[in-house]
């Protein structure tokens, strides 16, 4: 109670020292304060957009050399990307694992759309299973002309609001629910591909910026069409005995020394053949299709850790040892989130440096004070006070000041931050479009923020204060008797 | 405690020795003395005769060269920080010649401040202590000053403050260095007043050093020293003897 009161008195009777060192902590919590918040606005906001619209939390991609991003962005030079070739693994092994509330699969790549002989426009295509897609996605697509494709429906595409809006301008139509487009692939390995498909409907991605808002949905199989793979409308693939046996023990080495391998699947297309019964000379067996798919998106349910279903789910396919990539949202997003996460990192360092700043300028304050303070320091410990004392008082000076120069410096933080979020600093291009997570900035104040930022200023000023208060222990009670 | 003998402080062939940049100055040279329980002595002598060192050693802020030092029936020497520390607190009250009162706490705060510095309760409840307080107050006059700050008061009131604040833990022994130095003769003689009122009223040994030798005839017990050696210990009532 005693160190207390001598603590809070020495702040004001050392008023210039206290207001220095108050003011640094303002500063640098009110910098922390925002500065936080701003990131937290941009990274949460991006999380929001990927994760409730787009990537899911979790997601695994086929094998490409490096990992790769939901609109294909690889540095891996693939134009297609692979397909995972245990894809039923990895979902029965999903079902199983704690913390998954869903998966969706899907695939993705450029196409080009085109309304008879004429290009009316180029995007990225999603190919999806509908009903999957709606439940996983359910709060970030709104149809908002036409319908939802019925699941059995042949050869559609849903366009988005943005998509439409183009699509029409170039066609010099309206491009709406009924309309025919060409599709066709871009960046393909198997060809020319095109395909007609019909629009079902027009969709609003609720969680969007205009970049994301061009993507277009269409069927799996017409877009396994585009991509090369095995399309499921073709029925299951009835192998000759000789097939099936090329596609039993077929080894790539023999290409080159077998002067006539039976047959070469044209595509990538994952058949199983039926092998429980050895077929008899002459008659077909019958194959067991399954569905291509290059990403497989990974929702968590609510509390979930996504380091810990990312862990298992990295060392499951590790064991399965198909080369696919298991990654975060982050990674999957691609060059917006990593960009934002960047800036969390330099932001981070830059804390750092201006943290050392602080901890010298706080301590060497600290220091000039207690050496002004060495008969008042003596004085005690020849009255009694013990060491631990000492070591109290000075902690709860700087706790002192720590706490009021943080209500001031939160408050200038705040101020700061309902200026802008009143303001609402307009995204100038796509990119701050992205990191804003909207066409305006409106920072997120939380309340874990100001935490943060006043134990982060209160953590470096009990560290700047370390030095001195060795120093002070170090004051004998002599000195008390040489006078003030 | 030498109970036996009833000495609360006793040096024996007592040494101290400072280093001064490459030199080395011998403070002490062999000072041997004893202190009786309840005495009211003055250690006399001129500037750097050893006066505060002697202080320093009694009052366990400082350690000896060789030779012993017992206090309260303690060898110093062979008490650590934290044991030397306690003995302060619970043995011996300090009067400085320069004050040293804390400035951010009132008259009653500075005064009550030893008892507060470890939670120790004095061996009676807050209310007593509160009383034991109010007591020492109005026993150095300062009753109309217990809520001002120390920069508010003249250096006799401030010195009042420091004899209540010695006396507060009860201690068997309180050591005041040049108490009157600061002050005018008038003050300072009524602070020795006090200060021997106090050892009448309390039975407190009271050990003050000073240079005035008009001040050093109210002792019972003066010990003189001269370039670090003692030329003269007598009581009051005993011829000199050295």
């Amino acid at each position: 109670m005693i160190a207390a009161k001598m603590a809070y008195g020495n702040l004001f009777l050392h008023r210039a020292k206290s207001l220095l060192l108050g003011t640094i902590m303002c500063l640098g919590i009110a910098v922390l304060f925002v500065g936080n918040s701003l990131i937290d606005t941009a990274i949460g906001g991006l999380r929001k957009m990927f994760v409730e619209g787009f990537t899911g939390d979790l997601m695994v991609t086929g094998p490409t050399v490096f990992p790769t991003t939901i609109f294909g962005e690889t540095a891996g030079g693939e134009q297609v990307i692979p397909h995972i070739a245990k894809f039923p693994d990895y979902e029965k092994f999903l079902a199983s694992e704690k913390g998954v509330a869903a998966t969706l699969p899907l695939l993705g790549g450029q196409v080009e759309m085109g309304l008879g002989e004429q290009v009316i426009g180029r995007g990225s295509a999603f190919g999806v299973d509908v009903e999957r897609y709606k439940s996983f996605f359910s709060g970030n697509v709104t149809i908002v002309d036409g319908a939802w494709p019925n699941k059995d429906d042949p050869s559609w595409i849903v366009i988005s609001e943005t998509s439409a809006a183009m699509l029409s301008r170039a066609a010099g139509k309206k491009i709406g629910p009924g309309e025919k487009i060409i599709l066709s692939a871009l960046g393909d390995t198997a060809g020319i591909v095109i395909r007609e498909v019909k629009v079902a409907g027009i969709v609003r991605f609720n969680q969007s910026n205009q970049q994301l808002a061009r993507i277009s949905l269409v069927d799996a199989d017409t877009m396994r069409d585009l991509l090369g793979f095995a399309s499921l409308r073709d029925t299951a693939v009835k192998l000759t005995p000789d097939q099936q046996q090329f596609v039993s023990v077929f080894d790539p080495n023999t290409l080159f020394d077998s002067p006539a391998p039976a047959a070469s699947p044209a595509t990538q297309a994952t058949t199983e053949a039926k092998t429980d019964a050895a077929p008899d000379q002459g008659q077909t067996v019958a194959a067991t299709p399954v569905p291509a798919w290059q990403y497989l998106l990974v929702k968590l349910a609510p509390g979930a850790s996504a380091s810990k279903v990312l862990a298992d789910l990295t060392k499951y396919s590790a064991g399965i040892d198909t080369g696919d990539h298991v990654q975060d949202w982050i990674a999957g997003a691609g060059t917006v989130a990593r960009t934002a996460v960047t800036i969390r990192l330099i932001f981070d360092l830059m804390i750092f440096i201006v943290a050392v700043i602080v901890i010298m300028i706080t301590m060497n304050v600290l220091v000039v004070s207690i050496s002004e303070r060495v008969p008042e320091i003596g004085t005690l410990r020849a009255l009694g006070a013990k060491k631990q004392f000492i070591r109290k008082m000075i902690l709860l000076e700087t706790t002192f000041l720590a706490v009021i120069a943080g209500a001031f410096g939160l408050l200038l933080g705040y101020a700061i931050l309902l200026l802008m979020k009143k303001s609402g600093i307009a995204a100038p291009n796509l990119f701050f479009e992205a990191i804003f997570a909207g066409k305006n900035l409106v920072p997120v104040i939380s309340l874990s923020g100001a935490i943060k930022a006043f134990l982060w200023i209160f953590g470096m000023s009990i560290l700047s204060s370390l030095y001195p208060i060795a120093l002070a222990l170090r004051i004998k009670p002599v000195v008390a008797m040489q006078g003030e | 405690m030498d109970t036996q003998n009833q000495y609360v402080v006793r040096l024996e062939n007592v040494h101290k020795n400072y280093a001064l940049g490459k030199t080395e100055v011998q403070a002490l040279q062999g000072v041997s003395f004893d202190i009786l329980r309840g005495d009211f002595i003055s250690i006399a002598g001129p500037s750097g005769s050893g006066k505060t060192t002697v202080l320093n050693l009694i009052g366990c802020v400082d350690t000896a060269s060789s030779g012993t030092v017992s206090v309260l029936g303690h060898r110093t020497d062979t008490l650590n920080d934290e044991k030397l520390t306690a003995l302060r607190h619970k043995g011996v009250g300090f009067i400085f010649q320069t004050f040293n009162l804390i400035p951010v706490l009132n008259i009653r705060e500075n005064i009550e401040l030893p008892a507060m510095l470890d939670g120790t309760d004095l061996g009676m409840s807050k209310a007593e202590r509160e009383e034991w307080v109010a007591h020492l107050i109005v026993s150095v006059g300062l009753e109309d000053r217990m809520n001002h700050k120390p920069a508010e008061l003249s250096g006799g009131q401030r010195q009042r403050v420091a004899i209540a604040r010695a006396l507060v833990m009860r201690p068997p022994l309180v050591l005041a260095d040049e108490p009157t130095a600061n002050l005018d003769s008038a003050t300072g003689e009524s602070i020795l007043e006090l200060m021997k009122r106090m050892n009448r009223e309390f039975g407190t040994t009271f050990i003050f050093s000073t240079h005035d030798v008009g001040i050093v005839a109210i002792a019972d017990h003066v010990i003189r020293l001269k370039d670090g050696k003692v030329i003269e210990n007598r009581r009051v009532d005993e011829k000199a003897a050295v």
